[in-house]
């Protein structure tokens, strides 16, 4: 049976916008329509529509509305769109917990994405609670708090592209301006969670351009939109920038990944084998630490530097390409949960 | 760091790993310790911060409420032996609670007034 969906990604950066946009193209390619309702900064400047598809269309709030605007937007579009299934991304009460009062009104079914979250918040806010107004817990690839909650379902990382979608090896390279022919392993550096971490994703490659010299390539990738923000940087730091979105799409050309330990990066590195150092950036939900192993973590941008100069330096070797999205899965276990109201 | 070292802060002024060599890990979050930080509380080696928790959930114990659905899920925001057998997400031999001193500053906003209230903020 074809749905119509809505999906709530809101909430800062690019985690809650490209694993809900995972969830959307894999329902949309089955035929449901979906709506997905998100406010991240870095929305106005991604081509969202190309990726998604037209069967997605795309609600962008603006990142300056405030707690009670939002809470007045949310319910808006709850009641204008009166859909058939309702997904909430790692929030069960909301970002603002504008969710509380109006998710007992709804008929529709209702899933939660339910990721690792901040234990502080989980207790304070009484999350036990709140995930229990849920047909349906999706764990994506990752420990949750409630994922042994008799609801719980685990589902393989959500990755936004389909394996057959990523670049081979050369059209990545070529795709990040490297010439044919260039052996030099190719190191990427990205940043994407604040427009401060995309500015220092810049001085690190210019560090590590500086450190490997002609020994390696060096990449900083920028998500489109965030360019329009680097105008005042150094020279140095703009010379090897590429624009990219998703940078999922050019991981096979990429021999060392350089970024944060949010949930898209760590997935896409791990599903594709990409040597990967990051740094544990604060976050007031996320735990970047707890996500990250201890061979991928860097405790400072000088031990970030030096750890990916050094894997730069010998020969990378890429880990094994175990890639499996669990994206399918999910649409298929929602489809269930909306079958069997 | 080395994971040897005793990872528990001290500092009155500035707060900083103590450093020392660690003699044991702490029961419920591994974290290392020297002989000086280790907490006997109930038959178990605990950190500082495990020590706290277990005397507040010891005093909640006498209180739990069966209608509170958090009663079931007492092991929330905290992922022990239970969560061993995940399929996904999993080094073999990383422990998820072996902190190193680059978790510091990633966990400072754990008890950030701000949730529900910074809608840029996750």
């Amino acid at each position: 049976m074809v749905g119509r969906w809505l999906i709530y990604a809101l909430g800062g950066g690019m985690g809650h916008l490209t694993r809900a946009s995972a969830l959307a193209r894999a329902a949309s390619q089955r035929g449901h329509g979906v709506v997905l309702l998100i406010n991240t900064p870095f929305a106005p400047g991604l081509p969202l529509e190309d990726v998604l598809g037209s069967r997605v269309e795309v609600l962008r709030l603006s990142p300056a509305l405030g707690r009670e605007g939002v809470g007045q937007v949310v319910a808006r579009c709850l009641k204008d769109l009166r859909p058939d299934l309702f997904v909430v991304d790692t929030f069960p009460r909301g970002l603002g917990g504008e969710l509380v009062p109006l998710l007992p009104k709804m008929r529709a079914r209702k899933v939660l994405v339910h990721r690792d979250v901040n234990p502080a918040y989980v207790k304070k806010f009484g999350l036990a609670r709140a995930v229990d107004a849920f047909d349906l817990l999706l764990v994506p690839g990752e420990d949750a708090p409630f994922a042994s909650h008799p609801r719980a379902v685990r589902t393989a990382p959500w990755l936004l592209l389909r394996a057959g979608e990523l670049l081979s090896r050369e059209a990545a390279r070529a795709r990040l301006n490297v010439r044919p022919g260039d052996a030099r392993p190719l190191v990427a550096v990205m940043g994407c969670g604040t427009s401060e971490e995309v500015a220092e994703a810049g001085d690190i490659a210019a560090r590590l351009e500086a450190a490997l010299g002609s020994r390696a390539r060096v990449r900083w990738l920028m998500p489109p939109g965030a360019d329009a923000d680097s105008a005042g940087l150094p020279e140095a730091s703009l010379a090897s920038r590429a624009v990219v979105w998703p940078a999922l799409a050019v991981l096979p050309g990429v021999d060392v990944l350089v970024g944060a330990g949010g949930y898209n990066t760590v997935q896409e590195a791990r599903a594709t084998g990409t040597p990967f150092v990051a740094l544990a950036r604060p976050r007031l939900y996320d735990r970047q630490a707890v996500r990250l192993r201890p061979e991928e973590l860097a405790g400072s941008v000088e031990a970030l530097v030096a750890r990916a100069a050094q894997l730069a330096s010998g020969r990378p070797v890429r880990g094994p390409c175990l890639y499996l999205s669990g994206t399918e899965d999910a649409v298929t276990l929602i489809e269930r949960t909306v079958l069997s109201a | 760091m080395s994971a040897f070292v005793c990872q528990e802060n001290v500092g009155f002024l500035f707060s900083h790993a103590c450093g020392g060599d660690a003699a044991l890990a702490c029961m419920r979050c591994a974290k290392p310790l020297c002989a000086a930080h280790l907490r006997s509380v109930g038959g178990e080696s605990l950190c500082a911060q495990c020590a706290r928790e277990h005397g507040d959930s010891t005093e909640e114990q006498h209180a739990a409420d069966e209608d509170d659905p958090s009663y079931y899920y007492n092991d929330y925001g905290y992922y022990g032996a239970a969560s061993a057998g995940s399929s996904w997400g999993r080094g073999s031999s990383h422990d998820t609670n072996d902190f190193t001193e680059a978790d510091g500053e990633s966990l400072r906003r754990e008890d950030d007034a701000s949730f529900e209230e910074d809608m840029g903020g996750s």
